[in-house]
């Protein structure tokens, strides 16, 4: 008995006594294994890297000393469900002080839920749904731009070509982001006055788009917006040529700026248009990384592969968790948080300033692959490069 | 008019692809009462071997072919000898949690060997296509369709007119009277479950000249194969055809009228309407 009280005594003695390498606990569940690996490699890597570079500097500064950063990195292995179990037991078994977001918008949506319950932010650079901002959950952050508006600047270029396009399809898979994505491409289509002629939504698991595409084939359609996943995207692509299917535009949400999508396609990714919210130059300055060019850099020295916005997005928010424990001076979660709201600062990813939902702003740039090159057409200044326009058809190429 | 004779040749085309992936699985299940839940992800190894034979060796994916079947084969006759001969005599829930089990090993062992990443067989023709009475027909399907009804019917042949064939179809109708007649049953299974890998490979490898590939598209292949083999029915390997067919149709039509986000509803609820309607399948005969 006496021997039992000892112990547990002597149990709460060193669970109270600080050790004396303090750290601050970041968690995370990612996609590193599943359907979502080839995306989801990009935040586990992202995570690693800036948390080992800010480290490398000191670490970071809470109150008067420095403290070291710790990852806690769970693999949901692509499914959500899981996801949702291993933040649980993140933030109640792990007791980590702050939480990573995982990849896309299905994930962080049933994620955040998480967050808000235990009241420990989250900064996510994987979801970009704006239903994961509309419940007025206070714990959650987001770095990629409003799915709305992941459209926007594709349809300013549209309406600067020559000649603009006309009838526009619109393609969208039926996950949260994606329908996201069509509702706001809808209004910004009407706004440019052009018709809707084929407003389509596929399954999510879809791999066959050959009545999608005849179904556009049969239609004066001169400009294609497809919202979806890669995989999906690269079926499309290779199918829209097997039916000879070509119109003057078209543009992917995701999977153009990634070499991967070009090495998969070879000289059928010509002429395709996308988007990135980052792009590794050495305009974006950065506190640790010195710039977005030279972390591009380290991160394809490490890993081999060469980093896109996903990773960018995901470096910002672990500076932002620095930025905003060392404004609040305490790992206490409510001033975090609200420290986290507050923030304005540069990053290698752009600017980083929260809105009141908890998202921030960032133009897309349009991107397009040029004779097997991905070349910045138009961003928020304007016109960059030419843009190759209009596609010439399959056959002529 | 013109859009529905297109979708029409797509959905028979997609059908005939569809039948080559499920023909392995039925093979399978008739002979050896397996529900081969590995079967996608055989599917997904023959589309890698496609791949790699053709980057790396540069050989054309069609010639390809009997490679990643040969490789297919060994591999699933080792299978077979190997694990599934273990538990052949033990209740049905046992083979399908093996066959769940080897599935979820070679998913993630391709991850690990091949990454995630997305990879296409992509030769010179793969975006080549003719028009057929004013339908546009993609090249590499057609001859993947082609392909795929002649190995159903050389399958076919095979089971009725050879030795062998009719040692595998003794084995699955009446296991005592085939041993009496000298058939040596762990010796067909393996065969049995070799060649319907070795359809599994085919199918991948045609499956990486129409589409991506990537570690995972296995899961779905699995599910598509079944319902169309609940669909044809099991007793006749020709029955696959028409299972394939009927869905490659079925899902077309409903992608242009109702809406592509509903194939998979349709299919799976004509699945289920067939399982209570008709047991045995659209052909099957009725007990």
């Amino acid at each position: 008995m006496i021997g039992t009280l000892l112990s547990l005594a002597a149990a709460l003695l060193l669970a109270t006594v600080p050790s004396s390498a303090a750290t601050v606990d970041l968690g995370a569940s990612v996609q590193l294994t599943g359907k979502d690996a080839n995306t989801g490699r990009y935040y586990g890597d992202a995570y690693q890297l800036t948390i080992d570079k800010i480290n490398a500097a000191g670490g970071v500064k809470v109150g008067k000393d420095k403290q070291k950063l710790t990852l806690k990195m769970l693999d949901n292995q692509s499914d959500v469900n899981l996801s949702v179990r291993q933040y649980v037991q993140l933030v109640t078994q792990d007791k980590v002080n702050f939480l990573l977001g995982p990849f896309s918008s299905n994930f962080a949506l049933a994620d955040s839920a998480i967050s808000e319950k235990y009241s420990i932010p989250m900064i996510q650079g994987g979801g970009a749904s704006d239903q994961i901002f509309s419940r007025g959950y206070k714990y959650i952050f987001g770095t990629l731009p409003a799915a709305t508006e992941y459209f926007s600047s594709t349809v300013d270029l549209m309406t600067k070509l020559n000649p603009p396009p006309k009838n526009v399809a619109l393609i969208f898979a039926d996950d949260a982001f994606d329908v996201s994505v069509a509702d706001g491409t809808r209004a910004l289509l009407n706004k440019a006055s052009m018709k809707i002629v084929v407003d389509q939504r596929y399954s999510d698991k879809a791999s066959d788009f050959n009545s999608i595409l005849s179904l556009i084939k049969s239609q004066p359609v001169d400009a294609i917006l497809v919202a979806g996943h890669e995989t999906e995207i690269l079926n499309f692509i290779r199918q829209a040529k097997t039916l000879n299917v070509s119109p003057k535009f078209y543009s992917f949400t995701v999977g153009v700026p990634t070499a991967d999508f070009r090495n998969a396609l070879g000289g059928d990714a010509d002429y395709a248009y996308g988007m990135t919210s980052w792009l590794p130059s050495p305009t974006f300055k950065d506190e640790y990384f010195g710039n977005a060019e030279q972390f591009a850099n380290e991160y394809k020295k490490r890993f081999g592969y060469d980093p896109d916005y996903h990773a960018a997005s995901a470096a910002a928010d672990v500076e932002a968790f620095v930025k905003a424990i060392e404004a609040a001076g305490t790992l206490d979660p409510a001033k975090v948080r609200d420290a986290i709201a507050k923030l304005d600062f540069d990053s290698l990813y752009g600017r980083i300033k929260f809105n009141a939902a908890g998202q921030i702003s960032l133009p897309q740039t349009v991107v397009q692959v040029q004779k097997g090159k991905l070349v910045a057409v138009y961003g928020p200044k304007g016109m960059m490069e030419k843009p190759l326009y209009p596609m010439p058809a399959w056959g002529q190429r | 008019m013109q859009l529905l004779w297109q979708i029409i040749v797509n959905g028979v085309l997609l059908g005939g692809l569809y039948a080559l992936m499920a023909l392995g699985l039925v093979l399978v299940w008739g002979v050896l009462n397996i529900v081969n839940l590995s079967h996608g992800a055989l599917i997904m190894l023959g589309a890698y071997a496609g791949y790699y034979l053709f980057t790396g060796a540069g050989i054309d994916p069609f010639a390809a072919l009997p490679l990643s079947m040969l490789m297919l084969f060994i591999l699933g006759y080792g299978i077979q000898r190997g694990i599934l001969n273990l538990v052949i005599r033990g209740p049905m829930f046992n083979t399908l949690l093996i066959t769940f089990g080897l599935e979820v090993v070679i998913t993630y062992l391709a991850q690990v060997i091949f990454s995630a990443d997305f990879r296409t067989v992509n030769p010179p023709y793969a975006g080549a296509n003719f028009e057929l009475l004013g339908a546009t027909v993609p090249l590499v399907r057609m001859l993947a369709f082609i392909l795929a009804i002649g190995l159903t019917l050389v399958l076919w042949l095979f089971l009725e007119h050879t030795r062998i064939g009719r040692g595998i179809r003794a084995t699955a109708q009446n296991l005592v009277a085939a041993r009496l007649h000298g058939v040596n049953p762990r010796r067909v299974y393996a065969l049995t479950f070799g060649i319907g890998s070795a359809l599994a490979g085919a199918a991948g490898t045609l499956y990486g000249v129409v589409s991506q590939i990537n570690p995972y598209i296995g899961g779905a292949l699995t599910a598509k194969s079944f319902a169309i083999a609940i669909i044809g029915g099991l007793d006749n390997s020709l029955n696959v055809v028409v299972g394939g067919l009927f869905l490659g149709i079925v899902e077309a039509l409903t992608a242009l009228y109702i809406g592509p986000t509903y194939t998979d509803v349709v299919s799976f609820g004509i699945l289920v309407l067939v399982l209570i309607v008709r047991p045995t399948g659209l052909l099957g005969r009725t007990a």
